[in-house]
């Protein structure tokens, strides 16, 4: 029997019931959106800004839900295509729901900004921006819609038999009390592993040899669905969808979750081929929560690390991201945290020939209850488990700042199977998503870190340095191509394994013919890595910050055209008259 | 036209097939429309029971359909076959046709068995065998930039000589690498200046610079080689297998297919690689193994483990469980992602007993038809192919039989020597190392072995525990053939003494001199495309009805599941015990011990059924996951029962088959 009655009016805060309000621009971000409300919110805003963006139905989730995207593009400052590409997503864990509003607020920010604020007017007016507030739209809908403790409703709904019992999610957590959230049982027993820790009363703490018990726990609040002698083990899915993309993918039983095949999921299917469509996408953002980090790949260690060259271009974004948002670490994937494969990251980079980041949002630790003259922080987390202190100082700041919002009050319950037990503890909207009076700082800094990195896309600048006459109708010429920014105009890492084709600088004219022609290695010397074929036709990349010079010899007279064509960094022309 | 008489035979014949056709009309390749057709026309024939199902569309806007046949639409154990996914294989392709027509045709190989055929799985590259000018590249028509410039598919190969062949084009040049072999005018070989010899000749495919760029034919049309774009061992950057595993619709529609059929028991491919023969390659570097798992320092400081040692999966799981939150349970997979421990790369030793039981039996088959002529062997498989992904992901014994290979020219007998790479990969570590260095040094000598072997370092490496002799034998057998200078090896050998015998000459271009536009005089020749792999079209029928009837006789090692027994023990009180022993008939496992690891296939599930039971021992319902070929597997359960009743013991599988047995209670 599953519960699908919910008492709502007992223990709903108050801030959910803010929905039933009109959505406008400039959007708000004291409240959290449910999917359906974040869809209407996109569409508010493309309705607001007809002229700078586009809603597109990117595809279906498994359950029929459209995902959308939305496009930024200044049209007067040229074509999507044409500029480099900046692709943001959230909440790829149905749980992770802030994510959502990470991305709408960049949205909304830009928007609002656009033709007001300068440095948001040019960084609006250099790039595209493809933003898709929510992968996992199942995942959202059923994480607000269905009862759920902070870490549920993470994965796909694609069925798997998780308990190998030959049912597929036959066996989810159930809302016992009816109060929309899954908690925790707990039951009276003198045999019990756990006490009343003194500190208080509404934690446990392990008995040690010789202490009385007084506590059994009991997991995730449900019961016994399918009759196995088992609780809650096998609810949705499991299929992480950030771990079915399809580079470096590894099978389940390498690492729970990753689907049967890559891009099982027909929604992250569909967003692949979104992205594939849109070969200038260069720097991509995807926000997830906890923990406060920015993670760039390799997602493995076994893959090797990227090209030095493309680190000091991680580091320098990763390194200010940090700044801009207290307490976020900028950290390596498989080294600081662990090892994924087939996520989203490694497809961004490896196959969209990206720099892309996973931002965890929200740390616990600013759930602070703490007297600024306190000796020490309360000790560290375990690897795996909050420290106890930790728990304590949280539910401080539940009771004392967010007025016991957080934390469900542990309360008596008739269980079918283990009789009378107390149901309580962390309720969905804690401890992995900040307290809505948190939010808007946690959005606007977050995007800030993004914002940051978007303006230090490519921005190439093309000029003839140089213009020779060697002899009859026989010119030297030179040509400088410069990038002011930090992002080269396409990855090492590209360059390295031939993702994507490198940059095109072409030279024509009516009566031309390019002799020679090669890079500038050294413009004292002359010295010039001459293309034996083809001179009249350089592949190259610019580098962040720097700049890259060719040479050519150049018979005949005329207009000499310079056509510089990238993938990711746009098109720059070029005309100089030899005569 | 050079090639005209042996030329027309090779030629798909149209020839319009309707009407009542029987397995021994094979006598023409078919094009992948037209084998679309012979589908159609199976499924008209035996509508009850067959259906055609569309798959997927290809680049090249071909369909790819599955024929399923199963009698009366049930849905039974299943055998998919898939052919051509190469594209190259025209021969594979109607062995699937042929496997189809002759299951239909006999009503007892799908009596409670279903066939799912897809003969054509790559319909694009499958096409080119009937274009011209005729070369080998069985990738599909999704357009790529291979050589990574302004254009796309810019520069192919050009028949410069007209002869409707893409040959090879060999012309003398300082910086040559290639000379004329001394055994064989026609054949090339480098030349190998650690014995004083200086290359001759550049070879090139036969074409123009069409892009100007200094390449030959490095771009030409054709994308993914759907052969290699599957998940197991994909290899990420490579010019022609895919952006992603699954990035190209054929593959990623026949993955989705696999698992929607849980009912699938095993896979059969038509195509390059025979593991009839010999079972998937081992000797992969990498494998994880559960038995020696080290843990990386920052990680065991906090397991409180010890970085230089290594532990079992066990181990591990005992020590990060009390670790976890209360009611979380520690998994193999969380500890092997956890640890990055990667994927398994070699087959688990139970199952090449399996596989290597079967090859006896495939052998012994084909004495039965007096096919012994020793060929050579087929194509190792690819990292990426379908092949492999069948076994290692799906969990299912995976078979392929590759239709044709050349035959071996016979040679003179030589003495059997006294160590061979089989007999290394049978001895235990110490019989290796007693062999001593002076023998190993010989035995290297004799096999051609590259100079960097040699005996004492074979002997550190089995002693270190680097490696274990079965990995020496695959490792020897990676190596490449001896060859007496002047010899040719065995394949241009068997080639040209085919081409001579069979082909009448007409497998092999001539070199003749052409005046090439960038490289002034050349000489164009070579073996004709499918020339080595598709023999001409009157051998089909003959080869197809030797070999293909062995899969259905493969088939029926398929594991079976029944009930062998069902008893109950009456304990007093109304108590009794049931004990039920279930039998896999077969001797293939259920499921293979690669499955058992990776947890694919679905269990099989025991339901114990009846009024009034109470189940003080087990469950009513009972996953079984485990039972070896010809082995039994006993359950059991403690029930309560007031009155004299009925159980019903239901046993069910989507791909092992089942069983219903009751007994009674109380009497």
């Amino acid at each position: 029997m599953k519960t699908k009655t919910y008492i709502l009016a007992l223990f709903v805060p108050l801030w959910q019931f803010v929905a039933a309000q009109e959505i406008t621009v400039p959007l708000r971000f004291d409240r959290y959106y449910d999917y359906a409300e974040l869809v209407t919110a996109m569409k508010t805003l493309n309705r607001a800004y007809p002229q700078l963006t586009r809603l597109d139905m990117v595809g279906h989730s498994e359950e029929g839900r459209e995902i959308w995207a939305m496009t930024v593009n200044n049209p007067k400052t040229g074509k999507e295509l044409d500029k480099p590409g900046v692709y943001v997503d959230g909440n790829i864990h149905g749980n992770e729901i802030q994510a959502g509003e990470v991305c709408l607020y960049f949205l909304d920010y830009m928007l609002k900004n656009h033709g007001g604020n300068t440095k948001i007017t040019a960084m609006v007016d250099k790039n595209a921006y493809y933003v898709i507030p929510v992968v996992n739209v199942d995942g959202r809908f059923h994480f607000f819609n269905s009862p759920n403790n902070p870490s549920t409703n993470r994965g796909l709904r694609i069925p798997r038999d998780d308990d190998r019992d030959g049912l597929f999610d036959e066996d989810f957590p159930d809302d016992l009390d009816g109060d929309g959230n899954i908690c925790m049982m707990r039951k009276k027993d003198p045999f019990g592993n756990f006490r009343t820790d003194p500190l208080d009363p509404r934690l446990m703490i392990p008995v040690k040899p010789g202490e009385k018990g007084e506590w059994t726990l009991l997991g995730q609040e449900g019961i016994d669905n399918d009759g196995d002698g088992r609780i809650n083990e096998d609810s949705e899915g499991y299929v992480d969808p950030n771990r079915n993309w399809g580079y470096n993918w590894a099978p389940d039983y390498v690492q729970r979750g990753s689907g049967n095949y890559p891009l099982e999921g027909v929604g992250l299917k569909a967003i692949a081929e979104y992205i594939m469509a849109r070969p200038n996408i260069i720097l991509a953002y995807a926000f997830h929560n906890n923990g406060g980090m920015f993670l760039r790949g390799p997602g493995t260690k076994d893959q090797g690390d990227f090209p030095p060259a493309d680190i000091a271009v991680f580091d320098y974004l990763g390194k200010n991201a940090e700044k801009i948002v207290p307490g976020y670490r900028y950290l390596l994937s498989w080294k600081d945290l662990y090892s994924t494969y087939g996520d989203f990251g490694d497809f961004m980079d490896n196959i969209a020939g990206a720099y892309s980041f996973i931002g965890e949002l929200y740390r616990t630790e600013d759930e602070t209850f703490r007297s600024p003259d306190a000796e020490k922080k309360p000790e560290e987390d375990g690897f795996f488990m909050e420290n106890v202190s930790r728990t304590k100082e949280r539910l401080d700041f539940n009771d004392h700042v967010v007025h016991g919002e957080l934390y469900k009050e542990w309360k008596p319950f008739n269980h079918p199977v283990y009789g009378e037990i107390e149901i309580g503890g962390w309720v969905k909207m804690s401890s992995r998503l900040p307290h809505p009076f948190m939010l808007p700082d946690l959005v606007h800094r977050n995007a800030a870190a993004v914002m940051f990195s978007c303006d230090q896309t490519p921005e190439i600048k093309m000029e003839v340095t140089e213009k020779t006459a060697v002899g009859k109708d026989l010119y030297r010429v030179r040509v400088r191509l410069h990038n002011s920014k930090a992002i080269p105009s396409l990855t090492y890492h590209a360059v390295q394994k031939g993702i994507h084709r490198q940059d095109i600088l072409k030279v024509s004219g009516k009566n031309l013919r390019v002799v020679s022609g090669g890079k500038l290695i050294d413009p004292y010397f002359g010295k010039v890595q001459y293309k034996e074929h083809k001179p009249e036709l350089q592949l190259l990349q610019v580098p962040g910050f720097g700049k890259v010079e060719f040479q050519f010899i150049v018979s005949g007279k005329g207009e000499m055209n310079l056509e510089y064509n990238s993938l990711k960094a746009g098109t720059k022309q070029l005309a100089v008259a030899l005569k | 036209m050079i090639f005209l008489a042996a030329g027309l035979l090779w030629l798909p014949g149209w020839i319009s097939i309707t009407g009542q056709q029987n397995p021994s009309g094979y006598d023409s390749y078919l094009k992948p429309a037209e084998i679309n057709t012979k589908l159609q026309d199976l499924n008209r024939r035996y509508s009850a029971d067959t259906r055609l199902v569309k798959l997927a569309v290809s680049p090249g806007g071909s369909t790819l359909n599955i024929l399923e046949i199963s009698k009366g639409g049930k849905k039974n154990p299943a055998v998919l076959v898939v052919a051509n996914m190469e594209g190259s294989y025209p021969l594979a392709s109607m062995g699937a046709l042929y496997l189809a027509d002759l299951v239909l045709s006999q009503p007892e190989t799908y009596n409670d068995l279903n066939w799912y055929i897809l003969p054509c799985g790559n319909p694009d590259g499958a096409e080119r065998y009937f274009s011209r000018p005729l070369y080998m590249d069985g990738r599909n028509q999704l357009p790529h930039n291979e050589d990574l410039d302004d254009q796309t598919d810019e520069d192919g190969y050009n028949d410069l000589n007209g002869d409707g062949f893409i040959t090879q084009m060999r012309v003398k040049d300082p910086g040559g690498e290639w000379v004329v072999s001394e055994a064989d005018p026609r054949i090339m070989r480098r030349a190998d200046p650690s014995k004083g010899e200086t290359g001759v000749y550049k070879m090139y495919s036969e074409g123009i610079d069409d892009d100007g760029d200094g390449s030959y034919n490095e771009d030409p049309p054709g994308g993914v080689d759907v052969s290699i774009n599957f998940p197991h061992l994909f290899r990420p950057f490579s010019k022609t297998g895919g952006l992603w595993p699954g990035s190209t619709e054929e593959t990623y529609q026949l993955m989705k297919y696999a698992y929607g059929h849980p009912e699938i028991a095993m896979t059969f491919a038509f195509g390059s690689s025979d593991f009839c023969i010999s079972p998937p390659g081992s000797g992969r570097r990498g494998s994880a193994d559960f038995d020696k798992i080290k843990i990386p320092e920052r990680i065991a400081a906090r397991f409180g483990a010890d970085p230089d040692r290594t532990y079992t999966m066990k181990e591990i799981m005992e020590m990060v469980q009390p670790m976890l939150p209360q009611g979380m349970e520690v998994t193999e997979s969380m500890i092997s992602s956890f640890l990055g421990l990667g994927a398994m790369v070699n087959p688990m030793d139970a199952d090449l007993a399996f596989y290597k039981e079967l090859s006896d039996k495939y052998k012994a088959h084909l004495k039965d038809k007096k096919f012994t002529d020793e060929r050579l062997n087929a194509e190792p498989d690819r990292d990426g192919s379908f092949e492999l992904w069948a076994y290692y992901h799906l969990g299912l014994p995976s078979f392929t039989m590759n239709l044709f290979t050349l035959p071996k020219v016979k040679e003179e007998k030589k003495e059997s020597p006294d160590i061979t790479p089989e007999k290394i990969g049978a001895m235990s570590n110490e019989e290796f190392v007693a062999l001593g260095q002076e023998k190993l040094d010989a035995f290297l000598k004799e096999t051609g072995a590259p100079s960097q072997y040699n005996g004492a370092m074979m002997i550190t490496m089995i002693e270190s525990g680097r490696i274990t002799p079965k990995q020496m034998e695959a490792m020897l057998k990676q190596l490449p053939p001896k060859k007496e200078p002047g010899e040719l090896d065995p394949k241009s050998r068997a080639f040209l003494a085919f081409n001579d015998k069979e082909l009448d000459g007409k497998g092999f271009v001539n070199w003749e001199s052409y005046k090439h536009p960038a490289l002034g005089e050349v000489e164009i020749g070579g073996t004709v495309p499918f020339a080595e792999n598709t023999p001409p079209a009157q051998m089909i029928d003959s080869l197809l009805k030797i070999q293909v009837p062995y899969v259905t006789e493969l088939a029926k090692n398929l594991p079976r599941l029944s009930i062998l027994e069902a008893k109950t023990k009456e304990l007093g009180g109304g108590v009794v015990r049931l004990e039920v022993w279930i039998r896999n008939e077969n001797l293939l496992p259920f499921p293979t011990a690669m499955g058992e690891r990776n947890q694919q296939p679905g269990p099989a599930i025991l339901l114990v059924e009846g009024k009034d039971l109470e189940f003080l021992d087990g469950l009513p319902r009972t996953p079984v996951n485990k039972v070896g070929g010809k082995q039994n597997h006993k359950s059991e359960w403690l029930i309560r029962t007031d009155k004299p009743s009925e159980i019903t013991i239901r046993l069910t599988s989507p791909n092992a088959w089942g069983d219903v047995k009751t007994v009674k209670t109380g009497s």
